[in-house]
């Protein structure tokens, strides 16, 4: 039987594919991480951050590839933050958590710089492994249409111009053998070569521009990023009798 | 009829001659979008303008918040009851006296503070009771000992706890959030999801040269002016878009677990609610208060109430349109009949205008209705 995978648009005037931040830039990457969209569906679902095994779980369980529909700006946010060196705050470990530094720290406002993409829009194929194990797919599909919080893609301020899953449910699932496949199946909107990302050994035809081993996940348990996964970039090329 | 657990506030703002918020380079911020750069107000900015702004509606202000707060029994109610069929009840009221003092200060009988506290709180609390009630089953003694030891010895926790959750402070942090510390379980998720504001058009900037005469200077004096420079000034018609959680805010204010939003309190919550369309509708994120005077109230506002997916209409505009209101209006009412026809339409809505509007199945009314259309719909936990 072959796999059945669920289609998901992202299309915001801002979006935040977090990559590394090194100090105060938060910088970007070309793609969602495995770990934004796992935190993504675990918003929809209503987890709670700290369902971490939950979380973990859900990542575990997902494959995924994505295309971008068109080509994506930039916009670098420059913003400022007051912090004091007095800031401290309750933790359930029972004991205050403060901030460190010298008082030179804090003389002046904290700067940071987010970066964005701007007017991207992208389609996600998923699906998770196990697929008969919770939630399943159209757990995902109905938590989408109706999430439990207000879906968000990347930061907070980032907020979805559409619907995430089409309207007609027919479209929002695919069956194909990988998701790279899918990627290739789904129409698109113009007649551009489209840039798309997918797990090695989950392609279709496209050709392999670059090869990488991507730290993309989250040790959910420990909230940082490790290992690597390999990926495969490359660009889909229209169909000959397409439009 | 529908389920309001999301309100969708939609906005559109002019300014003209205006920097309302710049990068370190001093110009303003800007979004290319649909091919057209933009001007651009962070949700930083407006975010802050909200907290900050002072008046009739502002968030520190609402009416009875401290009364309705100082007299929530929360440590009875959402930390011991929950437990009380599961333990002793002697056991469980030694515990409580304890916790009493541990989150109120010693002054837990006589004037207690108003703290608001959220449902990171009310779960940490109670799993430490918990703990302590299984610790001593049936030595009711014991147990209020031991409630006493861990209140001693978490005393910096407590006091931080109250710190952070006294009125007014702990209302603002119900609404934008709060994100102190490294413990995911102590923080305060925001209630409040606001996007970038971005003008409908393309970018209308000028660059203003200035001079600064010295005014005391004599005439027999050197004549030049006292300092040159330049300063951007841009005009836009901008979109707002908000999202209220209301599930989340109602926990956030109440304690109680988010999916059980339904059978909380929720007075609070709509007044805040009530009080939020106002501020959005009025409250200018402007710089250059003295020089640019921007101020201006909203020349339109959407707000609807559903269940499904929030979405703004930024798609609306993503091709770039005319600065004028009328266009921009057009512009968001074909965008829903599009929305409606694809996904059929499952929010209820009720908007304001100054320019004549028709919006599909949207009731047009003036701003105090509309924020109590969306207060009601909080308070009701249904709209139409």
């Amino acid at each position: 039987m072959m796999p059945r995978h669920l289609v998901l648009t992202l299309e915001a005037p801002l979006m935040a594919f977090g990559g590394v931040t090194v100090d105060n830039y938060g910088t970007i990457r070309d793609f969602p991480a495995a770990s934004m969209l796992t935190g993504l569906i675990a918003n929809a679902l209503g987890l709670r951050r700290e369902d971490r095994q939950a979380h973990q779980r859900l990542q575990d369980r997902l494959v995924f590839a994505a295309r971008h529909e068109r080509p994506a700006g930039r916009v670098a946010d420059f913003q400022t933050a007051k912090l004091e060196a007095s800031d401290r705050g309750w933790t359930t470990r029972g004991a205050p958590e403060g901030r460190a530094g010298g008082a030179g720290t804090y003389l002046g406002p904290h700067l940071r710089y987010r970066d964005y993409h701007a007017d991207a829009a992208l389609t996600v194929v998923l699906r998770l492994e196990p697929a008969d194990e919770a939630p399943t797919l159209d757990d995902l599909a109905d938590a989408l249409l109706r999430p439990a919080r207000p879906l968000f893609i990347g930061r907070k301020p980032c907020l979805p111009s559409r619907p995430l899953i089409a309207p007609d449910p027919a479209a929002s699932f695919i069956e194909t053998q990988t998701v790279g496949e899918a990627l290739e199946t789904i129409p698109r909107h113009n007649k551009d070569a489209l840039r798309a990302l997918w797990p090695a050994g989950e392609g279709g035809t496209t050709r392999t521009d670059r090869a990488l081993d991507l730290a993309d996940e989250r040790n959910w348990s420990s909230g940082l990023h490790g290992g690597t996964r390999r990926v495969c970039e490359g660009t889909i090329q229209p169909a000959k009798d397409d439009g | 009829m529908t389920t309001p657990r999301f309100l969708q506030i939609h906005t559109l703002h002019a300014y003209s001659a205006a920097l309302l918020n710049r990068d370190d380079t001093g110009l303003a911020k800007r979004l290319p979008y649909g091919g057209k750069m933009r001007t651009r107000v962070s949700s930083q900015c407006l975010k802050r303008h909200w907290r900050w702004a002072e008046g009739a509606h502002d968030l520190h202000a609402i009416p009875g918040a401290e009364k309705a707060v100082r007299s929530r029994d929360i440590v009875s109610r959402s930390v011991i009851a929950p437990l009380r069929e599961a333990f002793d009840g002697e056991v469980l009221d030694a515990i409580e006296g304890e916790f009493q003092k541990a989150v109120y200060g010693e002054k837990a009988t006589s004037s207690r503070q108003p703290l608001l506290l959220g449902y990171p709180e009310v779960a940490y609390l109670r799993k430490q009771a918990e703990a302590i009630a299984r610790e001593y089953p049936s030595d009711a003694k014991a147990a209020g000992e031991a409630a006493a030891a861990f209140a001693k010895e978490a005393r910096a926790n407590f006091k931080q706890i109250r710190e952070q959750t006294a009125l007014p402070g702990g209302l603002t942090a119900a609404l934008f959030g709060r994100m102190v510390t490294s413990d995911p379980e102590a923080n305060i998720d925001a209630a409040i999801h606001v996007a970038h504001a971005f003008t409908v058009h393309e970018e209308e900037t000028e660059s203003d040269y200035f001079s600064v005469v010295d005014d005391l200077r004599g005439e027999d004096e050197d004549a030049g002016a006292a300092h040159i420079g330049d300063a951007e000034l841009t005009s836009g018609l901008f979109y707002g878009y908000v999202v209220v959680d209301v599930p989340g805010l109602v926990s956030n204010l109440t304690g109680a677990e988010a999916s059980a939003w339904e059978t909380a309190e929720r007075d609070m919550a709509a007044q805040v609610v009530e009080h939020l369309v106002h501020l959005i509708a009025t409250v200018s994120p402007g710089a250059k208060l003295g020089s640019t005077a921007p101020y201006a109230y909203a020349q339109a506002m959407l707000v609807e109430a559903g269940d499904r997916q929030p979405r703004s209409l930024a798609g609306a505009y993503r091709k770039a349109c005319r600065p004028l209101v009328a266009d921009a209006l057009e512009r968001m009412r074909d965008h829903l009949a599009a929305l409606d026809g694809a996904y059929g339409n499952g929010e209820a809505r009720c908007a304001m205008s100054l320019e004549p509007v028709e919006l599909p199945e949207t009731q047009i009314v003036a701003l105090p209705e509309l924020a109590s259309w969306a207060g009601n719909a909080v308070l009701n936990g249904k709209a139409a």
